[in-house]
């Protein structure tokens, strides 16, 4: 068929697989342990060479099985190094690498730990640089390890197919960030009881749970557009990734509002999980960086 | 997933777009009245001639049987070619009556009125809500009582669109003495020229009369035009839910996209403008109305409730947009205009056909699983 958005038998393939493994080795709880993300279970899953082909080691499928597999690493709230690892990945074969972004006179690196190169997002697109020197630095809400580090000198610049499919794989992690933090709230909206009921039967509860869903809805669509569009070389896919870039954080942090408000008390807390997407999201749309749709010609346009 | 158009969709595609841009009426539609009804009848004919009306019906029925990914390209190039709205007096026939004929009525009934719907011969309105009974519509109140071979129908019934225009009625009344709710209750075909009926119009906020009340006393209607089994009339209305994702409706969401781009030819917004940062929001947003429509055409199996997620983007888009105008336009949004006009006509969206409120309600229960509202 030539038009059909219904995920293939592949896909749902790979999805579940990677349910397993994320379940295993990155349930959001150890974030609250402390515990410092490692990407060898990543690596072994083959997550990093999805979309490479089998000729050249990869798995041999394409962007649109990326996204989906970046969708669940947002909901684990995996470290921005394995957005970082894949987007350089198409850059340079070699270093462990870092996200950052231009801050300043100087460079944020986001959770650097061990990582040889830093991929980072100015006001020009992403560059590929060496990790130079690293002083660490108190993060917003002790989201994350982060340090600053002097521009580095060798850098490369992404090409503009780099640059899409970065935007793609952040996006399609901020719409992963904005499901996991629905399905938080619904979670315990259920649960969670108040004047005899579950919090989840008052429809001031219920209303807001409802907005969540709408906005996964309104960016996974997009996500599916966008991911077709850049694969298959589209005339609209700017278009598409630009919609999706402008919606997507905006979802994620809406979501993570919401999924603390509902949390009450326990959500303003650092012990409930709740808080935790919404710093990812934070970072996750400065990594993004801004959209340009209005440089693009919309796929409707009048007669 | 694929969203790679064949040499055949582009060759669709063209034959769709050619014809269009020749055959879309020049001048715009009057609002109301007997010459909006020729207005819409005069195009759905012309669209029938030129094998276009009907499209997602079964060839069966005289329609186009379109697939979804056919009736998606035709109603793309509709709304690029800016031709009639999808949402005038002939909706409810296409949409919603004939696809019921088709899944529930007789042949006879389906003999003469799906012919009749196709060439434009024949409007309908539905009788639904009452004024006791909008969002609850189970609690209705207008009866039937069977008399021999004849419903004796009495009650009222209330914003009905085109009903002051309509030649039959979709009517959902309570045919078994002493039922409640959604039991005892039977869709019946009403011929609108019948004795006892009168059509009160009611003018709406943006000063068009589109709906009426509607008032039976002791209207005679023969059992013949119940459609399904008599007190079954709630499966009955409920059986368009199945064709949902595939009415008119998805025009009027791709329709948005146009109006956003229409919007940001008049605002001519300076880059880096507040106005601009809003229009770029705006056209986000329409794009991502326009992916939902198109996923929820081309994903399968149905995801029954994903209806309702799309529904509520839109209609809160559309009054988005619509505020947008107003603000864009100042001053001259204080006459009666295109834009100024269909502003207030947008307040609608949020109400007719299930309220945000109830969509809401529907999404958090059926679609993430919180519990239950209390039932009546
Ligand atoms: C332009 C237009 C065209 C229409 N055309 C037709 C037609 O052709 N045929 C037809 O039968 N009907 C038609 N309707 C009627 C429409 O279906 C009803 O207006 C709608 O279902 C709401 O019912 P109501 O007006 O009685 O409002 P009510 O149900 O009284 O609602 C009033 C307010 O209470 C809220 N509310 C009600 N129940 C709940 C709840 N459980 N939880 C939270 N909030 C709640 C609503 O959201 C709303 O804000 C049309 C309406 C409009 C505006």
């Amino acid at each position: 068929m030539s038009f059909d958005l219904t995920p293939g038998e592949d896909l749902r393939q790979i999805l579940d697989a990677a349910e397993t493994m994320l379940g295993t080795h990155y349930p959001v709880a150890r974030l609250g342990e402390g515990q410092v993300d490692d990407l060898a279970p990543l690596e072994d899953f083959g997550a990093f060479a999805l979309a490479v082909a089998e000729d050249d080691g990869g798995a041999g499928f394409t962007l649109v099985e990326e996204a989906q597999l970046h969708v669940a690493l947002g909901r684990h709230l995996v470290t921005p190094r394995a957005l970082a690892t894949a987007v350089a990945r198409r850059l340079d074969a070699g270093a462990t690498v870092c996200a950052g972004v231009a801050e300043g006179e100087g460079w944020l690196a986001l959770d650097p730990d061990g990582a040889e190169a830093i991929l980072v997002r100015d006001g020009g697109g992403l560059v590929l640089a060496a990790l130079g020197d690293t002083t660490p630095v108190e993060a917003l809400g002790h989201a994350m390890p982060m340090a600053r580090v002097a521009p580095g000198a060798d850098n490369r610049r992404a090409d503009a197919a780099t640059e899409a499919v970065a935007r793609l794989l952040t996006s399609a992690q901020l719409l992963g960030v904005a499901t996991g933090a629905c399905d938080l709230a619904v979670e315990y909206a259920r649960t969670r009881e108040q004047f005899g009921r579950p919090i989840g039967s008052f429809q001031a509860i219920k209303h807001q749970a409802a907005d969540m869903a709408i906005g996964i809805e309104q960016v996974s669509a997009l996500v599916d557009m966008a991911a077709i569009a850049l694969r298959d070389g589209h005339e609209d896919a700017g278009f598409q990734l630009s919609a999706l870039a402008r919606l997507a954080p905006r979802v994620a942090l809406a979501n993570a509002r919401t999924g603390i408000q509902i949390h009450g008390g326990i959500g303003f807390s650092a012990e409930a999980d709740a808080h935790l997407y919404l710093k990812q999201a934070h970072v996750l749309r400065q990594f993004l960086g801004a959209d340009d749709i209005m440089s693009h010609s919309a796929p409707l346009t009048p007669y | 997933m694929e969203l790679t158009p064949t040499s055949e969709d582009e060759a669709f595609r063209r034959a769709a777009r050619d014809w269009l841009l020749a055959n879309r009426p020049a001048g715009p539609a009057p609002r109301e009245g007997r010459a909006s009804r020729d207005y819409a009848t005069d195009w759905l004919a012309r669209c029938h001639a030129g094998g276009w009306s009907g499209l997602a019906w079964p060839s069966d029925y005289g329609g186009q049987g379109l697939s979804p990914e056919r009736l998606i390209l035709w109603y793309e190039e509709y709304v690029r070619a800016r031709a009639p709205s999808a949402l005038d007096c002939t909706f409810v026939a296409l949409n919603h009556a004939g696809p019921t004929v088709i899944a529930r009525g007789t042949e006879a009934q389906k003999a003469f009125h799906l012919p009749r719907i196709l060439e434009g011969r024949s409007i309908w309105c539905q009788g639904f809500s009452e004024p006791g009974a909008g969002s609850d519509l189970a609690s209705l109140r207008t009866t039937g009582r069977v008399e021999g071979d004849v419903l004796v129908v009495n009650g009222q019934k209330i914003w009905s669109s085109y009903a002051d225009i309509a030649d039959y009625q979709e009517l959902l009344i309570r045919t078994e003495p002493g039922s409640s709710r959604h039991k005892g209750l039977s869709w019946v075909i009403c011929d609108m020229t019948l004795p006892g009926i009168t059509v009160r119009p009611i003018e709406n906020m943006a000063g068009v009369t589109h709906f009426a009340e509607v008032f039976y006393d002791d209207v005679r209607i023969p059992l013949d035009n119940v459609v399904g089994d008599l007190h079954d009339g709630w499966s009955v209305a409920m059986t368009t839910l199945a064709f949902e994702r595939r009415t008119a409706a998805l025009a009027l969401q791709l329709e948005l996209s146009v109006k956003v781009e229409d919007l940001i030819a008049l605002a001519d917004a300076p880059a880096g403008s507040a106005t601009a940062a809003r229009l770029a929001d705006l056209r986000a947003e329409a794009a991502a109305i326009r992916a939902m429509t198109w996923r929820t055409a081309l994903r399968e199996p149905a995801t029954p409730f994903d209806g309702s997620l799309v529904r509520l983007s839109f209609a809160e888009l559309a009054q988005k947009v619509h505020r947008a105008a107003m603000d864009i336009l100042g001053p001259a949004g204080l006459t009666d205009g295109h834009w100024s006009h269909d502003y207030l006509e947008s307040y609608s969206e949020t109400i007719a056909g299930g309220t945000a409120e109830i969509q809401r309600n529907i999404i958090a229960e059926r679609v993430l699983g919180l519990p239950r509202e209390p039932r009546a």
